[in-house]
């Protein structure tokens, strides 16, 4: 069998000479491939290393907490360094987790995880210890915060204490309670450190920011699950797709956009929202209905969820703009 | 001079190393010792915190809570520490509930006390104020306070013996995980010691946990350099207990006092007694005959253990245990049950006497009866076959001998004067046969037994060889050590089947060769430890190529052997 391939193979290579030597008989061609090939090459590794190694979402969560700070008027402080630890140890030390179950549906990124696994591990462990020495810093409160993820571990690993372990690993299993879980957590997360490290109270507005970062939270996390219903199903973890189907879903996500539209208008014509934050806030909820309604419908569900992340970015993009133009 | 204040970059250092360490530990679950040390790393972490929350809050009331909340990680550490070091060395089965509940007694009372502080003065008398510096400052400890410290540095200690233990570990990455394990409990423990004696001037901030981070350190550079959780020695006493345990023969440790300090299973079973009556027991109340068993050495003969009805024959061995000065410390003795192999040695002389006696005598009476009949050629033929059937007992006799061992089967002989043997009765047989010999003028002494394989070897070339003038070459070479004996003929040659039957090393009533010669063979060459080869000669005929080592070359033994 090898042997009938061969000449396939030399013909190949014979064919591809006179094209090589057309490249080098012209300069331009000669300079674009030593320059800007390598150039995209190594742009599109950087990409790549961005996106495997969660660093997009370390940059979105810091996004975040400056919204926050921007929302509550706290001055910038090291909540900021903490959450963007946390994501990065957080998102990493799941798709290291991960990395098994990642080869089929991502196999790019869980061969980059294999290849770096040992450098990684220790980043993560590294980035999350620095989190906590910093979240000192603010108090018990802050460290308390910090260490929700951590918490999460070891109620979720059910060697641990065998009975609490799988009792936690069960309520992943259970329709909306694990999204909220998540949900919960960012929110505190978002909104605590910050007030933490400020020392300032749990005022309504801040409730009303929490809040928004829950719902919001919630709608990101059940919309890639479409992507997962199979496996999703098939190790028994009821999500809304895997219940309502697919569509239904997108409604859902509509409904709940929407109820977040009126909240935020209803926080705003009671003088709990600024003007500036609030029209950010709607540019952001009428980007994300957008986005809800390519839900099932698109090929690149995994950009999907890249841009739903994104959303935090346009809202802070509105509130600078705004706040730059002198609104 | 270092002041309290200036502590507290070093205090977040090492909360953020030992939070790492934490993780990293935390997946190396379930490797052994892997959950102690998450709890030794969060415990250090958790004191490092205390102490920067005591000395950043801003009323003395906080800081009395954040003093007595450090303890919760203060006591934890000596019984995390110790609890790593038994299961990372394979003593794991310590950590269970009621032994842990135990060792948690002292830091459990510990903490009670330091949180009920205000009503007594077990721990440390009362604060007694602030410093500007936001220190609080402690008078002496009170009692309590003792114990715990004495109650650590016991642990500590206790810990420490079996980590060093691995520091004489034949393996290179155990000596490392352990000189590293060793260096991160020392730094924070002479620490301590130092502040305790007030060499340390740190305004009265304990810096052992920051000495933590040190220790946080070694631990991670251990998992990543010397795969401290990956590559775990806690198999290894397991392993050789479990060999001590289950294997067949029964074993008993005697001290040097001849009281039982250790006995296997199989002793247990073998001699009919409860293992936690009789540990601590003098030896010479349940092993029989004690007194007999030699210090280091084989009892001779047989030991019977048990009662009159079903009593079993050991061969029982005594081997001395020294220290490492040489000096005796004890004796293991080992009991392997021969009573099988006694009960095949018995039917193996029953089956001898049979070949030896029986079959000469019925074939003797066959050969009688045929020489009255008329001389013709079926007289003669069974004539023939009753000499063969004697010549097969004859074998049978010889290859039974090669087994019995109540003979010393590797007795060391003059190899000349065993082929003379072989070479002078091979020639009485068969007077026709011409055997040519060459060999070196050095004789050597080999195994006794090899007299049988040389016989046969050199019979069975003759004896196979059609032709009326047979002819055998039997050469002696020597190289180093070992003695090559060919005997090569030119007959008809070892048929295949005959060589794949030996090769495979048993017959099937299907597959089977013509007769026990060259079974002989390559039994006693093996027993002899050497290798039997068969080649085809040129141009016809076979070599059979017989290497086995040359047990002396002393030319006195080699002459004594030959005069026997």
């Amino acid at each position: 069998m090898g042997y009938a391939n061969r000449p396939l193979v030399v013909g190949e290579i014979m064919s591809s000479e006179p094209r090589r030597l057309s490249i080098y008989s012209d300069g331009t061609d000669h300079q674009y491939s030593q320059f800007v090939s390598p150039l995209l090459t190594h742009l599109e590794r950087t990409k790549d290393v961005l996106i495997h190694t969660s660093t997009y979402l370390v940059f979105i969560a810091m996004v975040q907490v400056a919204t926050v700070m921007a929302a509550l008027s706290i001055e910038p402080n090291p909540a900021l360094a903490i959450i963007g630890l946390v994501t990065f140890a957080v998102y990493m030390g799941d798709r290291i987790a991960d990395v098994d179950t990642d080869e089929v549906s991502n196999p790019g990124q869980s061969s980059f995880v294999r290849r770096h696994e040992s450098v990684l591990s220790v980043l993560t462990a590294a980035a999350y210890g620095l989190a906590i020495a910093i979240s000192v810093l603010g108090g018990p409160v802050a460290l308390g915060v910090t260490l929700i993820p951590g918490a999460f571990w070891v109620l979720y690993a059910s060697d641990w204490l065998p009975t609490i372990g799988s009792y936690f690993k069960r309520l992943k299993e259970i329709l909306v309670v694990n999204s909220v879980i998540v949900a919960l957590a960012w929110a505190i997360s978002l909104v605590f450190l910050p007030l933490a490290f400020a020392d300032a109270a749990f005022t309504p507005v801040a409730a009303v920011i929490f809040f928004y970062y829950f719902l919001d939270t919630f709608v990101n996390t059940e919309i890639p699950n479409v992507n997962d219903v199979e496996a999703d199903e098939a190790i028994g973890v009821s999500t809304l797709p895997v219940v309502f189907g697919v569509d239904r879903t997108r409604q859902i996500a509509y409904g709940l956009d929407i109820v977040l539209v009126g909240f935020v208008v209803f926080a705003y014509l009671r003088g709990l929202l600024g003007s500036i934050l609030t029209l950010a806030i709607l540019v952001g909820l009428g980007y994300a209905l957008v986005l809800a309604a390519f839900v099932g419908r698109t090929e690149h569900e995994s950009r999907l969820g890249i841009a739903g992340e994104a959303k935090h970015l346009v809202v802070m993009a509105v509130i600078l703009a705004l706040t730059a133009g002198g609104f | 001079m270092a002041t309290a204040i200036s502590l507290v970059p070093l205090l977040f250092i090492s909360i953020a190393i030992g939070s790492a360490a934490t993780i990293l530990a935390w997946r190396a679950r379930p490797e052994p010792g892997s959950k102690p040390l998450v709890a030794l790393l969060v415990a250090q972490s958790w004191w490092s915190t205390c102490i920067i929350f005591k000395l950043r809050a801003p009323a003395l009331d906080a800081k009395l809570l954040w003093a007595n909340l450090a303890w919760i990680g203060v006591v934890a550490i000596p019984v995390a520490w110790f609890l790593f070091a038994l299961e990372y060395t394979g003593r794991d089965e310590y950590l269970r509930p009621r032994y842990v509940g135990a060792l948690s007694v002292v830091p459990v009372l510990t903490v009670i006390f330091a949180l009920t502080g205000q009503y007594h003065d077990l721990l440390y008398v009362r604060p007694t104020g602030a410093e500007l510096n936001g220190v609080v400052l402690f008078e002496q400890g009170g009692p309590w306070f003792w114990i715990t410290a004495a109650y650590t540095y016991i642990l500590g200690v206790f810990g420490m013996i079996p980590i060093l233990g691995l520091l004489t570990s034949d393996a290179v990455a155990f000596r490392g995980q352990s000189a590293a394990l060793v260096v991160g409990l020392l730094a924070p423990w002479v620490t301590n010691v130092l502040f305790l004696a007030g060499l340390l001037p740190t305004s009265g901030v304990d810096p052992t946990p920051i000495a933590f981070s040190v220790s946080g350190i070694v631990y991670l550079a251990a998992l990543t350099q010397f795969r401290l959780l990956g590559t775990s020695p806690a198999p290894n006493k397991r392993a050789r207990q479990f060999l001590f345990d289950r294997m067949q023969g029964g074993a008993i440790v005697v001290d040097a006092n001849d009281y039982v300090v250790d006995m296997n299973d199989s002793s247990v079973r073998i001699l009919g007694i409860d293992a936690t009556d009789v540990l601590g027991g003098p030896a010479n109340e349940i092993i029989p005959e004690y007194d007999r068993l030699p210090e280091d050495g084989a009892l001779p003969g047989h030991l019977t253990i048990g009662d009159e009805l079903g009593g079993h024959p050991y061969d029982v061995t005594s081997t001395r245990i020294t220290n490492v000065r040489g000096t005796p410390i004890g004796r293991v003795i080992t009991f392997h049950d021969v009573g099988e192999h006694l009960r095949q040695q018995q039917r193996l002389e029953v089956l001898n006497r049979v070949l030896r006696h029986n079959i000469r005598t019925e074939t003797n009476v066959i050969y009688g009866y045929v020489s009255r009949f008329e001389d013709d050629e079926n007289a003669k033929t069974v004539k023939e076959r009753a000499l063969r059937i004697e010549e097969i007992g004859k074998k049978g006799r010889k290859a039974i001998e090669l087994f019995d061992k109540t003979r010393d089967r590797t007795e060391p002989k003059s190899l000349h004067s065993l082929l003379d043997r072989c070479i002078e009765s091979t020639r009485d047989s068969y007077p026709k046969a011409t055997i040519e010999r060459s060999q070196p003028n050095e004789d050597v002494a080999v195994a006794g037994l090899l007299r049988q394989v040389f016989s046969n070897a050199i019979e069975n070339a003759v004896e196979h060889n059609p032709s009326d003038t047979p002819h055998v070459w039997v050469t002696v070479e020597m190289e180093g050590d070992t003695v090559y004996v060919e005997v090569a003929d030119d007959g008809p040659g070892i048929a295949e089947y005959e060589l794949a039957v030996l090769e495979d090393g048993t017959e099937t009533p299907l597959k089977h060769g013509s007769g026990l010669g060259l079974w002989i063979v390559k039994w006693g060459t093996d027993i002899a430890g050497g290798e039997v080869r068969f080649t085809e000669n040129d141009p016809e005929g076979s070599v059979v190529t017989i290497e086995v080592p040359v047990l002396s070359r002393d030319a006195q033994v080699v002459a004594s052997e030959r005069s026997d």
